[in-house]
């Protein structure tokens, strides 16, 4: 079956062509608008003073000019593939993206793919047994766990598993400088993982059982579940292959519209468990005003997001093969 | 059927991962490393070119570079310097190296590399050890340096000797643009540790011993800098080994088992004037302002008690040169307002002063800061907003975050602004720093003050004075014009506590007047890992 026709591509890939535009000039802009300088945010609070002529030869530096660069000139840096060198560090900024990346891909990756698969069975589950205790056991304690922030739920994970009970460690991303083998080192670092998992899962996983829950309760009442039944089909197969695939639809639309705030969620956690990903980065170029970094974090992670949403849109047409000729749907069959 | 199978063969690989990495102890502790923890983590390459301006970038330099003279937890030592002596007549200091000295790649440490350090620094200026009083240095023999100064400076022991760290000459000597030299040789030195790795994105540092070391074998394998956000947590389990602490974590710790050790006071908290902008410019009024604010009601309050009153004039209560007289301002709200009626200020029905129909209306600027290179939480600008309002002016509190402040500041464009920086504990020479009008303008905490004409003269003078005596009575002269004149006001200073784990076998200990002349109030002093 043919995937996508020419009609339905063409003002999608220009549509998302003009964002990735004005997402190079966001990109470009924002960063510049923040008070204070690279400069200062150095050099200021120093413990030592300098001379002044000293300070005035070091400000005239390239490396403490990076805010008189152009947008053309930041458009053809862009062209060539140049990410630039980020002030604070001295490094190039796409050397250090790609070091802090698989952190968060890690974190984000399997915190959403936790949580969807998590949340998913239990909406599923607890819409198959509808008004039973189980089910409002589910819905209530789902509705509890919406409401707490990472921040809440990061700390107190904190305290009660790194302090008290001290089974995982309380910052890091792995065991720096530890020579352990392969296996191990991965080990190391699934066990510095659960904590920020864990915080990032509790956060995302209500939403989505709640979501699963009520598209299934929608789905369960339509006529085809009736056939399915009536044929003599077990019960777990018509709640996942007839019923769940339905509901599966705007659960991953969500995921979708959750994708673009991603590295604003992942921040405040990656903060209190000092996790060395995206958003400590991102964290540390702000305080620094690191202007190339941050420009460079932004864009790299707006352009993903675009991406990823762009091929969410190819999957839904995947998913439920009516939406050929439509774009996106927010219910399920 | 088999996508059943599937899932449940999926969900029992994640069951027995997950118990693996329950079971598994992340650290292998043993003498063979130590860790040290660190809120912020990057603090710049360990090299003097290119460690950043704070202490914590300055303690990271120094185990890899020796300098002359160092400190241990009982004072003066000898390091690359087992002895010297000084000329008052011609200025002279002569330093004697000991022949142990090793730089990294196994060459010996010569009177040629002192020279050349002195040279090098005053071509590419270090800000932590300024050379500009030095005229020459002669190497009458390899194990002699005999360093002449144009003019007397009193401070040239702790500030220079025991702060400038000594670059291999054979290294360095190539090396035309400092800033730009990162090679590994850029970080060979002579002192206990070799650096070996700083991971950027981690903001991990690693070091290894060099076992050649002259005063004595290190005591760790490895020194490694983790960075963690929560301290407390990371010493309860293990995950590092010593870090500091807010005072209030000490407890808990003590009661783990954690050594707690604390510091003398060399980090103030400043409330920094605008004093060019009317009406801050009449000291008088700045005295009222000193007399309006409670200082232990803010230890009180934004620190549950664990601090102690500042002096008003800048050096802190236990250093070797305060001032028992300098100028005191017990809280007292009347005396404020006495003070303001006296300058023209009429008190409104809201009790609030205005003069010629102006509210009195002050804005205050108040952002979270680095004590000690950890990051805390401000509160003080709230408590200072009611003190000064009883006192009957308008307080316009801004929370600002700290960069946007220090640009502020740095531009005079601010009334009041709620700062605080370390550095009290050392030399006196640090008030030259913290008074002075022509510094480096990115210095934002200094009161940058230029209208006291004696205050400047004794600045300039108390560092050249070698008799100590004679200093201390210029030094003391500096506390009470600078307490009278109040161009900043210190307002306190908070407890410094530490933690460490003493089944490591290591003391670490805070450093008397802080590490190097510049008094970096911090407990990693590489003599704690020395044996000797």
């Amino acid at each position: 079956m043919r995937l996508f026709t020419r009609m339905t591509w063409m003002p999608a890939l220009s549509a998302y062509l003009l964002t990735a535009l004005a997402l190079v000039y966001a990109s470009f802009a924002l960063p510049r608008l923040l008070p204070g300088d690279a400069f200062i945010a150095m050099y200021g609070g120093g413990h030592v003073a300098m001379e002044a002529q000293e300070e005035a030869k070091i400000r005239a530096s390239a490396r403490y000019n990076a805010a008189s660069e152009s947008f053309t000139q930041y458009l053809g840096r862009l062209g060539r593939l140049d990410w630039g060198t980020s002030t604070a560090y001295e490094t190039p900024v796409f050397g250090l993206i790609m070091h802090a990346l698989p952190w968060t891909l890690l974190l984000m990756g399997t915190a959403h793919l936790l949580s969807l698969g998590l949340g998913f069975i239990l909406g599923v589950e607890a819409a198959w047994r509808y008004d039973s205790v189980p089910d409002r056991l589910l819905t209530s304690v789902m509705t509890f766990l919406e409401g707490i922030p990472e921040l809440g739920s990061g700390v107190l994970l904190l305290l009660v598993f790194a302090l008290w009970l001290g089974w995982f460690p309380a910052a890091g991303g792995e065991t720096v400088y530890s020579g352990l083998s392969p296996w191990e080192r991965t080990l190391d670092i699934l066990h510095h993982l659960v904590l920020p998992l864990a915080t990032l899962v509790l956060a995302y996983l209500p939403g989505n059982a709640l979501l699963s829950r009520a598209a299934m309760l929608m789905t369960l009442r339509q006529p085809f579940m009736l056939t399915a039944a009536a044929k003599g089909l077990p019960p777990w197969r018509r709640r996942y292959a007839h019923a769940a695939r339905c509901a599966l639809l705007p659960v991953v639309t969500r995921l979708g519209l959750r994708l673009a705030g991603m590295l604003t969620g992942v921040l405040v956690v990656e903060s209190i468990h000092s996790y060395p990903g995206l958003g400590t980065l991102l964290f540390q170029a702000v305080s620094l005003r690191d202007l190339p970094l941050i420009s460079g974090i932004a864009l790299f992670s707006s352009l993903g997001v675009l991406t990823v949403a762009l091929t969410l849109e190819r999957t839904y047409q995947y998913l439920d093969p009516r939406l050929k000729q439509q774009r996106v749907t927010l219910h399920a069959c | 059927m088999n996508r059943l199978f599937i899932k449940i063969g999926l969900i029992a690989c994640a069951c027995l991962l997950f118990a693996s990495a329950l079971g598994m102890a992340a650290d292998t502790q043993t003498l063979a490393e130590v860790r040290i923890g660190d809120s912020k983590g990057d603090w710049g390459l360990p090299n003097p070119y290119h460690h950043y301006q704070r202490g914590p970038g300055y303690v990271r330099m120094s185990w890899i570079f020796d300098t002359l003279i160092w400190k241990d937890k009982n004072g003066e030592i000898p390091a690359l310097a087992s002895s010297w002596s000084y000329d008052p007549a011609t200025h002279t200091y002569t330093f004697r190296l000991n022949p142990k000295a090793k730089w990294h790649d196994g060459k010996p440490v010569t009177s040629k590399d002192v020279a050349f350090t002195f040279a090098y620094f005053k071509k590419f200026p270090y800000s932590w050890a300024p050379v500009g009083y030095v005229q020459q240095v002669e190497t009458p023999d390899d194990a002699t340096a005999v360093v002449t100064l144009a003019k007397p400076f009193a401070p040239f022991l702790t500030n220079i000797a025991g702060t400038m760290p000594v670059l291999p000459r054979h290294i360095w000597e190539k090396v035309t643009d400092p800033k730009s030299f990162v090679e590994p040789e850029a970080f060979i030195g002579s002192g206990p540790y070799r650096f070996k790795d700083f991971n950027k994105t981690q903001g991990s540092y690693l070091f290894e011993a060099f076992d050649d070391y002259y005063l004595g074998r290190p005591l760790a394998k490895r020194v490694i800098y983790i960075r963690t956000g929560k301290p407390l947590a990371s010493l309860s389990t293990g995950q590092i080994d010593v870090s500091n602490i807010q005072p209030d974590m000490a407890e808990p710790l003590q009661k783990k088992g954690l050594t707690i050790i604390s510091d003398s006071y060399g980090w103030n908290k400043k409330l920094m004037i605008n004093h060019r902008k009317a009406p801050l410019n009449d000291k008088r009024f700045r005295q009222a302002l000193a007399w309006a604010i409670d200082r232990q009601e803010l230890i009180d309050k934004a620190h549950r008690g664990f601090g102690a009153p500042a002096s008003l004039g800048l050096l802190p209560t236990d250093h070797p040169m305060y001032n028992p007289a300098t100028p005191a301002y017990p809280h007292s709200t009347a005396k404020a307002r006495e003070i303001l009626e006296s300058l023209g200020y009429v008190k409104g029905a809201d009790g609030f002063y205005a003069k010629d129909g102006n509210p009195l209306q002050l804005e205050t600027l108040s952002s979270s800061l680095t004590v000690g290179g950890e990051q805390t939480p401000d509160r003080d600008g709230e408590i200072l907003k009611k003190q000064l309002e009883e006192a009957g002016i308008r307080i316009n509190l801004v929370q600002l975050e700290s960069s946007t402040t220090d640009a502020r500041v740095v531009k005079w464009d601010f009334d009041l602004a709620v700062s605080g920086h370390g550095g009290l504990a050392g030399d006196p020479i640090a008030l030259n720093d913290y008074i002075r009008p022509d510094v480096a303008p990115s210095f934002v905490n200094g009161a940058r003050y230029g209208d006291n004409a004696e205050l400047l003269a004794l600045l300039e003078a108390h560092v050249k004075e070698m008799d100590p005596a004679k200093r201390k009575e210029l030094v003391f002269r500096i506390q009470e014009i600078y307490a009278t004149d109040l161009p900043a006001i210190s307002l306190y200073y908070p407890d410094s506590r530490a933690a460490y784990n003493p089944a490591k076998g290591i003391r670490w200990f805070f450093t008397q007047g802080g590490i190097s002349g510049r008094g970096v109030p911090i407990p990693q002093n590489k003599m704690a890992l020395v044996a000797r």
